[in-house]
């Protein structure tokens, strides 16, 4: 009998271009600011700070700009709650934003001790020599939380107008003008209706509105869309679930492995970062593109602190907080081929500015802000914002270390496509060769498109440092109105074999196959957006809903 | 010598349980300094029969018919008058609701400083414990000068047994002004409390069978009068027993109260995490294995069915007082 | 007094209700790193009343003050945010942790602002002193209610209801006033994108305070002894009297 297997993409509804694109004529109440970042992550608020800084320079220096009103809107209540890496940070861009602070003035933690990569089996692990793409020296272990918080404060003195708590739920267009965004209503109750709080959704208008919604952006995807904006690969993606953990033992190396607990027909690995002394930052990042239909991530990631390796760091500690985040891995091939249009760019990992061999991506994303800001600067000078005035970002962005960097390794995560063997050879070789090795594109499909087979156990674990799904959903902070209407859109007639299968996917416990049918518990989502790759559309819900990181 | 001053509470002329714990706590606070207690009580004439025999070495008495219900300036005016008289380094109030309007008012008055919400008498001269950050933290305060109004929670120090006090009985001062007025003291209005805001959250099960059964927990959370609500089990819920807006986990409310009894609930993990940080855990259940006994203080095996009506009935009798 | 209100609203700068308080061993204090800091809920309620009155009347102003450090300043963007519409940081670096001593200095401050009606919260959530309000009332010789959870004002004159143990007060009084809010006086407003924008160009002025010495001094800050474990008081009916027992005794909540 042939294998039972399950395609994502054969269950996932279409994006609702419809909705999210408006040509609707802007709200009577419409606020008009001159620029609007949408997304309060590195690369929005390295725009709207490098922006507001050109701005106020040229001023000084008598230019004509005047006043210019800048935005930045954030879905999440306070910035940072939403923001979540590894992290291990390049200071690179920040120093770039930042030329009269040093490096002790930015919130970053400690200085890379050492790296250490392992190769885990069940009992065992392997120190193996450090890739080339994964020396740490002169990097940062820090919490993209805690970077963004102060990112926000530098915004806010510099007179950015920053509004955390308000996610943008549409595109306002003209033709081919996006002419700014529509917020998400507040106070609507399960069924659409109004409750004593209701607050209609708002109309920003700008003259440029960057997006910079991180990963699987939802008004960036339907732009590119809209626009029919492609690029040479689709984007892959990969989820990682983390957890921070005060420790009894301080932890002095930045800590990576490969291999065990992930089947060898999954591309990932785990780290464990000295986020201060007493706190470590640990995590499992799997590719979306797996092959057993039932590997759940967070329970991995719960067998894995069992590991001695793991054990001896966590035993006698205690779980701060927990989180998940999709990544994407693309690289290269993934950038879209155009990343500006009239009125309009698009930023950091919107975009996939994500380089998987060194794994960063906090830096370009940051890097990207600065560029968009040039380019709004100038195109703002000259009084023209339409696609040409800006096409100059994607130049910039393309002739910058940004794309060089990611072209360098263009084709090692896409090598792990046939598995952990093929691929670390091909990375192997794609990486003495600076990049040569193989030659050409090594093509991908979109995540949604690979076939995974039904059944195959996750490793699972209930010793004392498991965290349960609905537990970690606890310590993520999410206290999510419970009456608000769903944001998740399943496809029609969800079998159980795809219902298991986002159920094991989901690190929140979202899902639940319940009495023949697919149960959607939508408070308890993290916005981790996995779902929106594999399954369920994933659209914003109310400011303020959703996880409350404070230092992942 | 030094002295502290206690200052009692009554409703409707009679003396309140809380005032046997506010003498206490002033003898332990004395203690600290060798100091003796003094006690206030203001009230109706009625009030005097309950001063006998109190644990302190006297108690004045401001007697006046129009002091039966709690009138914020003409207490304070009373306390006032025998508060500087002088030799006092503390005032002892009950924090209830009267003693919280009242405690600042003597600190005004005194023009001193206010401890509120003490739970504990730390050792060291006149040195209090009292919780803050919503008790996620205790902080301790000491008296390092001059009198401080000091402000207890009640039921945490047992009640002082009796003593031989002597009585003197005084007028309002006729310097008193009065700004507010108490008009009357209704009976709470019956609406019913949401589980993420009532202080007692009172939750059943599907240990319960039907959704009629739930009446038990309704007569449960009403014993408690009027502070209780009523939460359920996701299980219920989605039964369609009870609205969702009294779900109470993960996909429902977040509560925290000081006391969260669970009803016939097994405790699964959902429902757990959102209840587990109530103050106090009560669980009634049939099943001794059920994860509900992990997180409750206290919890009782056995048929929720013979239990409740027992249960309720007593609470009833207590807040009843 | 015509149609117009003026409203002082007293607010406070707090951490979340759901931080984590860890106690920071060099401060004495919580540590501060990664809490988030709100205004206190209960002073949302007065500001919500002080909107909702000056709608009601027509006529009026709302100004927001706050003691404490300069980060208090966000406290009274969100306060001008929801609608008041000037705010004052009586600004120390050393706010009291005594409620006289603070309300001292708010004193001094209101005493010749001209206000008709001033409302605070009942309490703060991070020192639970339930307190400030009215020792303001009493200092500058003004009605003073506290925990106020039903408030009319109407003609100069004001009503307000406050849960007591088992029962509602009701209380007269006159304006000028102090009145303390507690929960169920209203649904504080969300504050709008336009009322954030506006809130950015509205007047805050920054007054330097000095607290006076206080008779009272924070000797230590700890984390609450552990839970004691859980246990079975009894099987049955028979569990019911150990139960009350426990309530009322160990855990003390009966």
């Amino acid at each position: 009998m042939a294998k039972q297997v399950v395609r994502p993409s054969d269950k996932q509804p279409d994006l609702p271009i419809d909705k999210i694109v408006l040509t609707e004529k802007p709200d009577d109440e419409v606020i008009e600011m001159d620029v609007l970042f949408v997304g309060g992550g590195p690369a929005g608020l390295a725009g709207a700070i490098e922006l507001a800084r050109l701005i106020k320079r040229d001023n000084e220096n008598g230019g004509s700009l005047g006043d210019v009103e800048i935005a930045l809107l954030e879905k999440a209540e306070t910035l940072g709650e939403h923001c979540l890496s590894g992290a291990v940070v390049n200071p690179r861009a920040l120093r770039e934003l930042f030329p009269d602070l040093t490096d002790s003035d930015f919130p970053l933690g400690n200085p890379v001790p050492k790296d250490s990569v392992y190769f885990l089996t069940p009992g065992g692990a392997t120190r193996l020599p450090t890739p080339p793409t994964m020396h740490n020296k002169g990097n940062y272990v820090a919490s993209i939380s805690e970077i963004t918080r102060w990112m926000g404060e530098k915004a806010e003195e510099l007179g950015v107008n920053v509004f955390p708590g308000f996610p943008a739920a549409a595109l306002l267009v003209e033709d081919d003008r996006v002419l700014g965004v529509r917020t998400t209503p507040t106070g609507l109750d399960r069924d659409g209706g109004e409750t004593a709080n209701f607050m209609p959704a708002a109309d920003i208008t700008a003259k440029v509105t960057a997006l910079a919604e991180g990963c699987r952006g939802m008004l960036s995807q339907a732009y590119q869309q809209w626009q029919k904006i492609s690029s040479e690969n689709p984007q892959i993606y990969a989820l990682g679930v983390k957890e921070l953990w005060e420790t009894t033992i301080p932890l002095r190396s930045v800590i990576h492995t490969m291999g065990w607990p992930l089947p060898r027909d999954a591309f990932g690995g785990s780290f464990m970062y000295p986020l201060s002394e007493n706190v470590v930052a640990l995590g499992l990042v799997v590719g979306l593109d797996y092959r057993q239909a039932n590997l759940d991530v967070h329970g991995m990631l719960q067998g894995l602190k069992e590991h001695s390796l793991f054990e001896r760091y966590l035993a006698g500690g205690e779980l701060v907080e927990w989180g998940a985040k999709t990544i994407p891995e693309g690289g290269y091939y993934s950038v879209p081929s155009r990343n500006h249009g009239d009125g309009v760019l698009l930023l950091g990992d919107s975009i996939g500015l994500v380089d998987v061999p060194s794994l960063k991506g906090i830096h370009y994303a940051m890097q990207s802000g600065i560029y968009a800001a040039k380019t709004i600067f100038e195109a703002l000078k000259a009084g023209d914002t339409s696609a040409s005035a800006l096409s100059d970002y994607d130049r910039k962005l393309k002739n910058s270390y940004v794309m060089k960097d990611l072209k360098k390794t263009r084709n090692i995560r896409l090598g792990y496509k046939d598995g952990f063997i093929a691929g670390t050879i091909k990375a192997g070789l794609a990486t003495v060769t600076g990049g040569a090795f193989p030659g050409g594109r090594i093509a991908m499909e979109p995540d949604a498109d690979v076939e995974k087979v039904v059944g195959g156990a996750t490793p699972t674990a209930t010793g004392r440092l498991s965290v349960s799904k609905v537990d970690g959903v606890f310590k993520s902070g999410n206290s999510t109105r419970d009456t608000i209407p769903e944001h998740l859109q399943a496809g029609d007639d969800i079998d159980q074999a795809t219902a298991e299968m986002y159920v094991n996917m989901c690190p929140a416990h979202v899902y639940e196959w319940v009495d023949g049918g697919l149960r959607i518990n939508a408070p308890n989502c993290v916005d981790c957006k996995a779902t929106d790759v594999l399954g369920p559309r994933w659209s914003p819900r109310e400011g303020g809903s959703g996880p409350k990181y404070k230092r992942m | 010598m030094a002295k502290i001053l206690a200052v009692l509470e009554q409703r409707d002329g009679a003396l309140k349980k809380v005032s046997g714990e506010i003498l206490a706590a002033a003898r332990k606070i004395a203690d600290s300094i060798d100091a003796s207690v003094d006690a206030i009580a203001i009230g109706p004439a009625g009030l005097e029969s309950d001063l006998n025999g109190l644990a302190a070495d006297k108690c004045t008495f401001v007697s006046s018919d129009s002091l039966q219900l709690y009138q914020a300036d003409l207490y304070a005016s009373a306390v006032e008058a025998t508060a500087s008289s002088g030799g006092y380094r503390a005032i002892v109030i009950p924090a209830t609701a009267m003693g919280k309007d009242l405690g600042p008012r003597i600190a005004a008055r005194l023009k001193c400083p206010l401890v509120a919400d003490v739970t504990a008498v730390a050792d060291g001269e006149l040195t209090l414990v009292r919780p803050v950050y919503a008790g996620k933290a205790m902080s301790t305060v000491k008296v390092t000068a001059g009198t401080a109004v000091v402000t207890v929670r009640p039921n945490a120090f047992e009640a002082a047994g009796s003593g031989n006090a002597s009585v003197e009985k005084i007028e309002l001062p006729d310097t008193a002004v009065k700004r507010v007025t108490t008009a009357q003291v209704k009976a709470p209005e019956n609406k019913s409390l949401d589980v993420s805001e009532a202080s007692i959250v009172v939750s059943g099960g599907r240990g319960l069978k039907e959704a009629d059964n739930f009446k038990l927990i309704e007569e449960l959370a009403a014993a408690f009068g009027g502070e209780a609500a009523v939460g359920a089990s996701r299980a219920v819920v989605d039964a369609g027993w009870r609205p969702h807006s009294e779900q109470v986990g993960q996909t429902g409310k977040v509560v925290s109260p000081d006391l969260y009894v669970a009803v016939g609930i097994s405790g699964a993990i959902q429902h757990l995490a959102g209840m587990r940080t109530s103050k106090v855990i009560v669980a009634v259940n049939r099943d001794k294995d059920a994860p509900i006994f992990g997180v409750a203080d206290y919890g009782i095996v056995g048929d929720l069915f013979e239990i409740l009506p027992v249960l309720t009935e007593k609470i009833a009798k207590i807040t009843a007082g | 007094m015509g149609d117009q209100l003026k409203i002082a609203v007293l607010v406070k700068r707090v951490p979340d209700s759901e931080a984590r308080i860890k106690i920071d061993s060099g401060s004495g204090g919580i540590d501060p790193a990664s809490v988030k800091f709100v205004v206190n809920p209960y002073d949302e309620y007065a500001v919500e009343e002080a909107l909702a009155l000056k709608e009601k009347a027509g006529e009026g102003e709302v100004v927001v003050i706050s003691l404490g450090a300069d980060s208090s300043q966000e406290t009274l963007r969100s306060a001008l945010a929801m609608g008041a519409d000037r705010g004052v940081l009586l600004k120390t670096e050393n706010a009291p942790t005594d409620p006289f001593a603070a309300a001292q200095i708010l004193a001094a401050e209101l005493e010749d602002g001209g206000f008709d009606l001033i409302l605070s919260g009942k309490l703060a959530i991070d020192d639970y002193h339930h307190a400030t309000g009215i020792i303001v009332a009493e200092l500058l010789g003004l009605p003073g209610v506290s925990a106020a959870s039903g408030l009319t004002v109407e003609s100069g004159k004001g009503s307000a209801e406050r849960e007591i143990e088992g029962g509602v007060e009701v209380v007269d009084f006159q304006l000028p006033a102090v009145v303390t809010c507690d929960k169920g006086l209203n649904e504080p407003r969300y504050p709008a994108l336009k009322g954030i924008m506006m809130a950015k160009k509205k007047p805050l002025e920054v007054k330097d305070v000095t607290p006076a010495d206080s008779g009272v001094e924070v000797v230590g800050l700890d984390l609450p002894p552990a839970r004691p474990e859980g246990r079975i008081v009894g099987e049955g009916v028979d569990g019911v009297a150990p139960l009350i027992a426990a309530l009322q005794q160990e855990a003390k909540v009966l």
